[in-house]
C-alpha cells in the first residue's frame, strides 16, 4: 500500500483518465474508434489499468506485493499495445504509397530488433534500486518499453520527415502526444529504475502524471478540434526554372 | 546512475529532434509554410556518361591503375553530387505533388499521386545509390551502376510534365535537359 497523497497527487491520477474516457467515447460517437482502433484500445485499456490500480492503492485491505503484481502486468499488456499504437501510425502513414511500403516496414522491423537488443544490455547494466524484486523490475521494465517506444517514435518522424511524407493532422497529434509521453517517461523511469532521486521519488512520479494529463489533452485537441483549412492553394511547378532548363537542353543540342 | 545520465540524455535530445520535426509538419499542415519549390536542373546527358560502364572499362584500359583510381574516384565524386540533386528534386516534387492532391480536379490529383509515388521511388533509390558510392571511393576498382536513379529520374520528368501541363496547359515543365 502506498502512503496517502496530496489531493494534487490524486487529481493527477484519477483526471487524465476520466479524460481518456471521455475522449474515447467521443472517438466512438464521431466514428474514430474505426479508424485509429488500436488508439482507441490503449485508451479504453489505459483508463481501465489506472483505475483499477488506485483502487488497489487506496483499499486498506491489499498488500503492497498485489499492488505491484497487479502494476507488472499492467505494464505489460500496455507496452505491447502502445507499440500496436505506434505500428498504426506507421501503417496509416505509409498505406497511401506502396513505393516505400515495404522498406518502411523492413525499416520498423529492424530498427525494433535494434531497440529491443539495446534495450535488453540496458536493463542488463542496472544495479537494482529496491531490495524487492517485483519493484526494481517493473522499474527495469518501464525503461525498456519506454526505450523501444523512445526509438521507435524518433524512426517514425525521421521517416516521415525524410521522405516528405504529409501527416494527417490527426495522426500527428496521437504522435506527438505518444513521443512527449515516451521521451518523459524514459528519462524519469531510467533515473528511477537505476536508483536516481531516491528521496524525491514523488516528484518524478507527479511529473509523469502532469505530462500524461497534458499527452491527453493533446489527444483532445488533435482528435476533436476541426483541422482549419490551409490558406495556401495548390503549389504549381515552377515557371521560371523552364529558362534554366532550356538553356541546358540548347547547349547539350550544340555540343 | 551513469545509464540513467546516459538515458535521459538520449531522451532530451530525442524529444528536440522530435518536437522540431513536429512543428515544421504542423507549420506545414497549417499552410503557413510554402514548399520549397528551387529545383536544380540536371543534365541527364552528362549523367548518363559519368555511369556508363563502358566509359569506366575505357579508361581502366588507357590509364595506369593509381591514375585510375584517382580519376575513378573524382567520377564517383560527381555521381554523388547528380544522384543528390536528383534526391532534392524528387523531395520538392514530393512536396508540390502532395500539395496539388488537396486539389479538386481529378486529373490534376491523379497526375499527383503518380508523381508522388515515382519521387517516393526515386528517393529511396536514390538514397541506396548515394551509399553504395560512398562504398565505392573505399574500391574504386569495383563495379557500380546508377542507371536505376537515371532511369526513375527521367519517369519522374514524364510525370512531373504532366502535372505541370495540367496545372499550367501554357507552359511545358523540364526537370532535365534530354527529354
Amino acid at each position: 500500500m502506498l502512503p496517502a497523497h496530496s489531493l494534487l497527487w490524486h487529481y493527477f491520477w484519477l483526471a487524465p483518465h476520466i479524460l481518456q474516457v471521455a475522449l474515447a467515447f467521443l472517438m466512438w460517437r464521431r466514428g474514430l474508434h474505426s479508424l485509429f482502433g488500436v488508439f482507441f484500445a490503449y485508451l479504453i485499456f489505459e483508463a481501465f489499468e489506472e483505475f483499477t490500480l488506485y483502487g488497489l492503492d487506496i483499499a486498506p485491505a491489499v498488500s503492497g506485493e498485489t499492488f505491484w503484481r497487479a502494476f507488472c502486468v499492467g505494464l505489460i499488456v500496455e507496452g505491447f499495445i502502445k507499440i500496436g499504437v505506434i505500428g498504426e501510425l506507421f501503417y496509416h502513414l505509409l498505406r497511401p504509397w506502396p513505393a516505400i511500403a515495404k522498406v518502411g516496414s523492413r525499416l520498423v522491423t529492424g530498427t525494433g530488433a535494434v531497440l529491443v537488443l539495446l534495450a535488453s544490455l540496458a536493463a542488463a547494466l542496472v544495479v537494482p534500486d529496491n531490495n524487492h524484486w517485483l519493484i526494481s523490475g517493473s522499474h527495469i521494465l518501464q525503461q525498456t518499453f519506454y526505450i523501444v517506444d523512445c526509438g521507435l517514435l524518433a524512426l517514425l518522424f525521421s521517416f516521415t520527415a525524410y521522405f516528405k511524407l504529409a501527416w494527417n493532422y490527426r495522426i500527428l497529434g496521437i504522435a506527438v502526444g505518444l513521443a512527449i509521453l515516451a521521451c518523459e517517461h524514459l528519462g524519469t523511469w531510467a533515473v528511477m529504475a537505476n536508483g536516481g532521486l531516491l528521496g524525491q521519488r514523488h516528484f518524478l512520479d507527479l511529473l509523469n502524471m502532469a505530462t500524461y494529463h497534458v499527452c491527453v489533452l493533446i489527444w483532445f485537441y488533435y482528435l476533436l478540434v476541426p483541422q482549419k483549412t490551409p490558406t495556401t492553394s495548390a503549389v504549381s511547378l515552377p515557371e521560371n526554372n523552364l529558362a534554366i532548363w532550356n538553356r541546358e537542353l540548347e547547349r547539350l543540342l550544340q555540343q | 546512475m551513469n545509464l540513467a545520465v546516459v538515458l535521459v540524455i538520449a531522451a532530451v535530445v530525442a524529444l528536440s529532434i522530435i518536437l522540431r520535426l513536429a512543428v515544421t509538419q504542423s507549420l506545414q499542415l497549417k499552410g503557413s509554410s510554402g514548399p520549397d519549390v528551387s529545383i536544380r536542373p540536371i543534365d541527364i546527358e552528362a549523367f548518363r556518361n559519368l555511369i556508363n560502364p563502358a566509359e569506366d572499362e575505357y579508361l581502366r584500359r588507357r590509364l595506369p591503375p593509381a591514375q585510375f583510381r584517382t580519376v575513378r574516384r573524382e567520377r564517383l565524386r560527381a555521381m554523388a553530387a547528380y544522384v543528390q540533386v536528383a534526391n532534392h528534386n524528387a523531395a520538392v516534387l514530393i512536396r508540390v505533388g502532395e500539395a496539388a492532391l488537396a486539389g479538386r480536379d481529378g486529373r490534376v490529383a491523379e497526375a499527383a499521386q503518380l508523381m508522388v509515388a515515382d519521387a517516393l521511388l526515386l528517393r529511396r533509390n536514390a538514397t541506396v545509390a548515394v551509399a553504395r558510392i560512398y562504398l565505392a571511393l573505399a574500391w574504386p576498382g569495383s563495379e557500380f551502376a546508377a542507371v536505376r536513379v537515371v532511369e526513375r529520374y527521367e519517369q519522374l520528368s514524364g510525370t512531373a510534365m504532366l502535372l505541370g501541363r495540367l496545372q499550367n496547359p501554357g507552359a511545358a515543365v523540364r526537370l532535365s535537359a534530354s527529354r
